[in-house]
Parts: C-alpha cells; sequence; structure tokens
C-alpha cells in the first residue's frame, strides 16, 4: 500500500463520503428565548421542535472480497446506522454505498412468523430473500443442520428459546451464500458448540471470496474471526486497521473511560484518528446507477 | 465527553482508485421495468407469506377459521334487520335478502381490502427497516391475503343464496363470478397501492378512508334498488360510473337475476381496474425509496 494513492481492483463494498443524519423530535427548549407569541405557536401545534443528530459524520472505506471487517464502538458510536445504510436499509444523507451486490444482514428475520414451526419460517424467510421454491427445498437440509435444531424444527417458532431462534435465524439468513454479509449482533447467543458451527459457516463464507461485516461488542469474535477492524464513536470514524492494533487502541479507550481519565481517553481517541490513513474515492470507471 | 469538543485531527488521505464498473448503489430505485421482474421473483413469496396469515388469523379465537364463515354471516344479518326490516329499503326488489348479501358481502371485501392494504407500509416499518426487496410486495401480500380469506364466506353466500326462499338456481352465469372478482382485486390492488404510498408518509389518511369507504357503501346501491333514483340525474350518473356499484349489479345479474351483464358495465369496471392498477404501480414505484424512512 502506497502512503498517498492506492488502486483496488477487487472492491466489494464502497462507501463513498457517506454520512447520516437524522431529525427527531426533541422538547428541549432553545435557550435563545424565542418571543412569547412563538412560544405559544409551537405549543398549539403538534409538531415537535426538531433537532439534528449527526449518527455518522461524512467516511470512506473500501472492502474487498475475502475480508471480515470487525466494527466496534460503544453505544451509539454509529454501527448500526453504517450497517443499515450498507444493508439498503437506509438511505445516507450524502454520499453512497455502491456495492457488487445486495448486501444481505439477518434482518429477514422481521419476516418470520412466530406462530409457524420452524420449517414453514425456513421457506418464508428464504423466499422473502428471494429465492425460488426449488432453491428453498435444495437448501433445506443444510438450514436444519446449521440450525441444529433437530425435531424442534416441527414446532413452533414461538416455542424456541432465543438461543435456538437466533441459531435458525442466523441459519436461514446465511442459506443464500450471500457474497456480502452484515452480522450485526448476531452471533452473542449460542453455545459454544453453536459457535463452532458459526465459525465454520463464516469461514466458509469467507472463502467464497465473500466481504463479512460484523458488529460486536465481544473483542474474542471479533479478534477469532476478522482481519480488518474499523473503530467508530459518537459517528466519527476513528481507526481503520489490523485487528490486534485496533482493538488494543479501543481497549485502552474504554480502560481510561472506566477510570474517568478523560483527557487521557480523549488523547487516545485523537491518536487513533491521526494515525488512521482515511481513503478518498476516484473512480476509475462509472459504475450501473442500481442494483437490479 | 466532548469537554475539549474542538474538532478531531484530520487523518491522512489516502487516494484511492476503484474500479466501480461491478458495482452499483444499495438501495437505488430499479427502472419501473425491473422493479416489475423483481415483483415477479418475488411472488412465491407473497403467495406464502398470505396462505400463512390466513391460516393463522385466527388461531387465538375458539372457533378459528370458523370466523372466515361468520363474520359474513352475522353482517348479512345485521344489514337485513336494519334495511329490510326497520327500514324497509328493499321494497320492490326481487329476492332481498340475496340482493344484500351479495351486496355487503362483496362491498365489505373492497373495505377491508382497502383498509388493510392502505396500512401495509406504515404497519410494517420493521420489516420494511430489516431487509431490501421491493416494497410493493407488502401491499400486495395484504390483497391476496383478504382475497383468499374472502372465498370460503363467498361459498357460504352462494349456499344462502341457493337455500333460501325464493330459492336461486345455479346456472353456468354463476362462473362469471370468477372474472367480476378478479377485476374486483384488480381494482382494489391499484387503489390500495395509490393509498398505501400516501399513508406511509401522512398517516392521518387512514382515518379519512375509513370514513370515504362508508360514504362509497352508501353511493353503491348495497341496500338499496338503483331505480330510486331514476329521477335524479347526477346520483344517477355517479352510480352508473361507480365502479363497486358494477361490481354488486354485475354480480347480482349473474347469480340472481340470471342475466349477462352489459358489455357497457364490463367495460366501465375494466377500464377502472386497469388504469388504476398501472397508475398505482407506478405512483407506488416513484416513492420506492422513501418507504420505511424518516
Amino acid at each position: 500500500m502506497d502512503a498517498t494513492n492506492q488502486f483496488v481492483s477487487d472492491p466489494a463494498v464502497v462507501i463513498d463520503n457517506v454520512s447520516m443524519t437524522y431529525k427527531v423530535a426533541t422538547n428541549e427548549s432553545n435557550p435563545s428565548g424565542d418571543p412569547a407569541w412563538s412560544k405559544l405557536i409551537k405549543r398549539l401545534t403538534p409538531g415537535q421542535r426538531m433537532a439534528t443528530v449527526h449518527a455518522l459524520k461524512p467516511m470512506s472505506m473500501v472492502a474487498s472480497h475475502g475480508e471480515t471487517i470487525g466494527v466496534i464502538g460503544r453505544n451509539g458510536s454509529g454501527k448500526s446506522t453504517l450497517m443499515r445504510l450498507i444493508g439498503g436499509n437506509e438511505r445516507p444523507t450524502t454520499g453512497s454505498v455502491l456495492a457488487t451486490n445486495t448486501p444481505v444482514a439477518l434482518g429477514v428475520s422481521a419476516a418470520l412468523m412466530p406462530d409457524l414451526p420452524g420449517e414453514e419460517n425456513i421457506h418464508l424467510g428464504c423466499l422473502a430473500m428471494g429465492l425460488t421454491p426449488t432453491q428453498v427445498v435444495a437448501k433445506y437440509d443444510q438450514i436444519v443442520e446449521l440450525s441444529g435444531l433437530g425435531s424442534a424444527i416441527h414446532l413452533p417458532m414461538k416455542s424456541y428459546s432465543s438461543g435456538m431462534s437466533s441459531r435458525l435465524r442466523f441459519a436461514i439468513a446465511t442459506a443464500i451464500d450471500p457474497e456480502i454479509l452484515i452480522l450485526d449482533e448476531a452471533l452473542n447467543t449460542g453455545d459454544a458448540e453453536f459457535s463452532q458451527r458459526t465459525k465454520a459457516r463464516m469461514t466458509e463464507l469467507r472463502k467464497q471470496a465473500g466481504c463479512v461485516f460484523l458488529v460486536s461488542h465481544a473483542m474474542e469474535s471479533i479478534r477469532d474471526l476478522c482481519n480488518r477492524v474499523i473503530w467508530l464513536d459518537k459517528g466519527d470514524f476513528l481507526h481503520d486497521g489490523e485487528p490486534e492494533a485496533v482493538i488494543k487502541l479501543y481497549e485502552r479507550f474504554i480502560e481510561q473511560l472506566r477510570r474517568g481519565d478523560l483527557a487521557g481517553a480523549d488523547k487516545t481517541k485523537r491518536a487513533a484518528r491521526r494515525e488512521m490513513q482515511a481513503v478518498e474515492i476516484q473512480e476509475s470507471e462509472r459504475g450501473r446507477r442500481s442494483i437490479r | 465527553m466532548n469537554s475539549r469538543g474542538h474538532t478531531l485531527p484530520e487523518p491522512d488521505v489516502v487516494e484511492t482508485r476503484v474500479s466501480l464498473r461491478t458495482l452499483s448503489e444499495v438501495g437505488g430505485r430499479p427502472t419501473f421495468i425491473d422493479y416489475l421482474v423483481r415483483l415477479w421473483d418475488y411472488r412465491h413469496f407473497v403467495f406464502f407469506d398470505a396462505r400463512a396469515r390466513v391460516m393463522h388469523s385466527h388461531v387465538q379465537d375458539r372457533l378459528g377459521s370458523l370466523w372466515l364463515i361468520l363474520n359474513p354471516l352475522l353482517s348479512g344479518a345485521t344489514y337485513y334487520f336494519v334495511f329490510g326490516v326497520m327500514l324497509g329499503t328493499g321494497k320492490g326488489i326481487e329476492n332481498f335478502v340475496a340482493y344484500l348479501l351479495i351486496g355487503v358481502y362483496l362491498f365489505n371485501f373492497s373495505t377491508r381490502t382497502i383498509n388493510a392494504a392502505s396500512r401495509s407500509i406504515s404497519g410494517n416499518l420493521r420489516i420494511l427497516r430489516a431487509f431490501p426487496f421491493p416494497r410493493a410486495v407488502l401491499p400486495l401480500a395484504s390483497n391476496l391475503r383478504e382475497a383468499m380469506s374472502m372465498v370460503p364466506g363467498m361459498l357460504v353466500v352462494l349456499l344462502l343464496i341457493v337455500a333460501f326462499p325464493p330459492a336461486e338456481v345455479i346456472s353456468e352465469k354463476w362462473l362469471l363470478l370468477v372474472p367480476i372478482l378478479v377485476l374486483q382485486t384488480t381494482f382494489h390492488l391499484g387503489v390500495s397501492l395509490i393509498l398505501a404510498r400516501i399513508v406511509s408518509f401522512a398517516r392521518d389518511v387512514t382515518h379519512l378512508v375509513a370514513f370515504a369507504m362508508r360514504v362509497w357503501l352508501y353511493i353503491s346501491a348495497v341496500f338499496f334498488s338503483p331505480d330510486r333514483f331514476a329521477d335524479h340525474p347526477i346520483i344517477k350518473t355517479i352510480l352508473e360510473i361507480n365502479p363497486m356499484f358494477r361490481v354488486l349489479d354485475m354480480a347480482r345479474d349473474c347469480l340472481i337475476y340470471n342475466r349477462l351483464p352489459a358489455t357497457q358495465s364490463w367495460l366501465i369496471l375494466a377500464l377502472w381496474s386497469l388504469v388504476t392498477l398501472i397508475m398505482g404501480l407506478v405512483f407506488f414505484w416513484r416513492g420506492e425509496e422513501s418507504y420505511g424512512r424518516d
């Protein structure tokens, strides 16, 4: 990698100057002191005053095939926002997300119905991801096996423990061999045996030249599974690099916060940001406009 | 934490050239034709989802799916009591029971479908935010669900028409009910695609929809005879171009009066259905990127 200039030949996901701001309702009063009549109007109209939240400040990055990228940061750092943007569930306020294929998140579980048995939910979930019935039949056994549910697959999903249903969701969502997979806090449930199988399946996906985004607070799974880590904090893109290096910085930061050493934490944060190499996307060829 | 809130240092910037040839924008709106193709690809999901929801819609009720049959029976009986017995709007209508049953049941089908499908976007934000799919799948599934769950009750209505005096004979014209219902469903689909988009950004419209459906009920000759307005040119014209009146009138022609619906009726209904469906699809597609976002 050259210091000021590089070329990525096989990108999976390109995040080009993406930012996200939300308008949210707030009841915080304006300290500048509005005139009385304006306060009255505000009280009479049902619309609340809106505040702008910068969930994600402008950032760029390129993810290549074969990378498993860990996304770390405290709560409210913008991790989930970034994942929703990559998954296409939301459009960025500025910039654009480009991908070779529609990224898949485990979110497909929202289409599942608790009243239905696991087996019917497998059909429902796979069809919701756009598989044909024939493809579902071909995948069925593999999904049941990965879920490890055995004969419980015939019971309604609402009777499952949270571990069981998250195993099933994982098995369904990864059934389509996604080229780009987004895992947002998905691996925290499940016993040791299942994490073995998850890991095996993830390795498989990675070998299929897939690209995986893994959001987790568990540094163990990040260390185990990822070969690149990005760190977000309060919407800022703080660091991007080798797992060990980034995790070390992050853990130092968290430790300083725990001790109440705000100045130290801030310094760590600034150092991380300064040492990062940010990318600026240059298009070498134009892409198609939208995914079919 | 942002005590020293001044901006973070700017990192070194690496200019990264990327070949974007194989890439495309995530979550962008496809062209209209691409959109229709994608919708077609999702037909299995629409069907499976609708079927599962119909079969499980009454699992919490003791009488279960029996409600699919009991509901139309009870509402038919209510309307008969109010309009046949108390208000006597049925005078001069041959076989008022059958007339009313058909009117109430078919109009109810429209009311339920349009009410449910117009909320299919605003009521499914969780699914919309969870994963990408052509959003028109939701109003489609909702229409299909209502169409599926109306079938058992429709059969009961037909049975009653045969069983209650004056009993109607089953003729081959009864088969025409199928294309009539198909046109009615097509019309619903168009209307609900338009409403689903409007409701997705202006939720309050659902109240207006419920109200509009009630007004529509009263101008569709559900429980009175259209002859009542023979010397009322404006109301008569409204009735004549009203697609819902056409649906009821044509169904009654086939089921009660044993005559073929007029060609004019077929044309008016078909025109309404197709034009509404096309408008609905285009209108809904143009909002594709906005659903499920604030």
